[in-house]
């Protein structure tokens, strides 16, 4: 579960950890979408006894960053080894190389349909080249946003399968929003999803109701 | 199911860069075993005994650092004819850092027939249970082949002598090769609360190589469960004489989990690439318990290793073979 798909728990990172642990102590994404809930985080981390996940993802923000590109790289370093991924959002970064410094602990994300950049294989290239170590997290639902077909999911697992850290499980609405995964969806999916069997799956949105 | 053979390569397409550390590494080891044949060609061997070589040599992941871990393996009693042999080898092979470990496993003659009678019970110790084991998943001869052919089959049969079902797993063998990993596993730190000296090679080991030798025997164990208990002997020597990563790298692809097989053998790929890197290897020779937090070395093992066992996990769990592993895993 992403902790970003909690809104009403935001700020509260006890909380936030146990609900998703309620859906499952494999894999959590702790997500700080907003650059004000980084520093908070942190203090959470590094005040928390031991997590109970097997896989902990940290989603760094993607909108309303104040801070300095080179502050925020170091702010995340500090977690470095205490998380295994650090997802970034390559349409967030002024200058990727500099985020070669978290390594491989660094993950980037293919985009939605909305942003200009880092959606497909093409856009998403000079991103690893610039940074060998870097993995990848592919959001399935975002990729689907860019081609309806799926044609380009499957690019993007040819071109960076080798890389690929864990996905990004739901379903959006119009406006790109992450909601439940709907069940044409997730037949829709699975031949995607079916290539990535061996990485933890995060879940954006809770499960629907059945 | 296809054959094992060249599986490794068929898989390249799904990975990285292709493997090239492990491809490295059989061409070294292909070199290196035939250096390895020439040097004890000079040898005088009955025709009962044969020059075994286990772990990276049989595995054809052979590294600068690799030990020559050698058996004077014989098929019947031990002789006094064979002491001689064993004082000729010692000079000959382990030279220099290359030396057999210090449990007193290789360097020294075996008799099959015993390892093949003494499955189980008190006399089975580990010594014999690690040389049995490593026997079938890997070894390799350099002199006496036929000798070893006779040794390795006689200890196969004498697994599946009680298994006598058709389409079930041989629970004999199954059920040692889990008494093995697990002993390995417990050894560890058998070992860790004697010596803290070795643990993060040790731990490394146990996070890559060690997994990659029990699932590789495990798989093939399972999918006997598709054979008739006539046809069961030629499916098992077939998949055990190919090498460990072949056989991970053609179960991947039988069961359709390519793209999974390509990244947990990448992973594998980096381990053998860290192995044969000296900083690398130096650092990891350092490292303790206490320290591991602090070492890049042992961060990337742990990440390899994790990789790794996400793949090895899916291919047992996330395809048709959860059935057998539900089955015949547990109990």
């Amino acid at each position: 579960m992403s902790t970003g798909a909690l809104a009403e728990l935001r700020g509260d990172w006890e909380a936030l950890v146990a609900e998703a642990r309620r859906t499952s102590t494999f894999a959590v994404e702790l997500a700080a979408l907003s650059a004000d809930e980084l520093p908070d985080l942190l203090h959470f981390l590094a005040a928390a006894p031991a997590l109970p996940f097997h896989f902990i993802s940290l989603h760094a923000p993607s909108k309303g960053r104040r801070l300095r590109e080179k502050q925020l790289i170091a702010m995340l370093m500090e977690v470095g080894r205490s998380v295994d991924a650090i997802v970034v959002h390559p349409d967030a970064m002024d200058e990727p190389a500099r985020y070669a410094a978290l390594g491989s602990a660094l993950v980037l994300e293919n985009m939605d349909s909305r942003k200009r950049d880092g959606r497909t294989v093409a856009e998403l290239e000079p991103y690893f080249a610039a940074l060998p170590q870097a993995g990848f997290c592919f959001d399935v639902a975002h990729a689907a946003s860019v081609d309806e077909e799926l044609g380009e999911g499957e690019r993007l697992l040819d071109g960076f399968g080798a890389r690929l850290r864990h996905v990004h499980v739901s379903s959006l609405d119009e406006d790109c929003h992450h909601v439940p995964l709907s069940a044409d969806d997730e037949e829709r999916f699975a031949p995607l999803l079916r290539r990535c069997r061996d990485v933890p799956w995060i879940l954006e949105a809770p499960l629907r109701e059945t | 199911m296809q054959s094992p053979a060249g599986a490794l390569e068929r898989l390249a397409a799904h990975s990285a860069e292709g493997f090239p550390n492990l491809l490295a590494a059989r061409a070294l080891t292909a070199a290196r075993l035939a250096e390895m044949r020439a040097r004890v060609a000079s040898v005088s061997l009955p025709a009962d005994a044969s020059i075994v070589l286990f772990g990276s040599w049989g595995r054809g992941e052979l590294t600068a650092h690799s030990d020559d871990d050698w058996l004077l393996l014989v098929d019947g009693p031990l002789r006094a004819e064979h002491d001689p042999i064993v004082a000729t080898l010692r000079d000959l092979l382990g030279a220099e850092d290359r030396k057999p470990g210090t449990q007193d496993v290789f360097g020294a003659a075996a008799s099959a027939h015993v390892l093949a009678r003494r499955i189980g019970l008190d006399e089975d110790t580990n010594r014999s249970l690690t040389r049995r084991m490593l026997l079938l998943l890997e070894s390799v001869p350099v002199a006496g082949d036929d000798a070893y052919e006779r040794c390795w089959v006689h200890v196969l049969d004498s697994y599946l002598e009680d298994a006598t079902k058709d389409f079930r797993p041989p629970r004999f063998l199954l059920n040692d090769l889990v008494r093995y990993w697990r002993t390995i596993c417990v050894d560890f730190v058998g070992k860790q609360r004697e010596d803290e000296e070795k643990w993060g090679l040790r731990n490394a080991k146990l996070r890559t190589g060690r997994k990659v030798l029990f699932a590789a025997g495990l798989l093939p164990i399972l999918l006997c469960d598709r054979h008739q208990q006539a046809a069961m002997r030629d499916f098992l020597v077939e998949q055990l004489r190919a090498p460990a990563t072949d056989r991970l790298a053609a179960a991947f692809a039988a069961y359709d989990l390519r793209d999974g097989g390509g990244r947990a053998l990448d992973a594998y790929d980096r381990w053998i690439g860290m192995l044969g890197d000296d900083a690398t290897r130096s650092e990891l020779a350092a490292v303790r318990r206490e320290t591991a937090d602090a070492s890049d070395a042992y961060a990337r093992v742990r990440r390899s290793g994790r990789e790794l066992e996400a793949g090895l996990l899916a291919l047992l769990f996330e395809t048709p073979l959860v059935v057998f592993v539900r089955e015949y895993g547990v109990f």
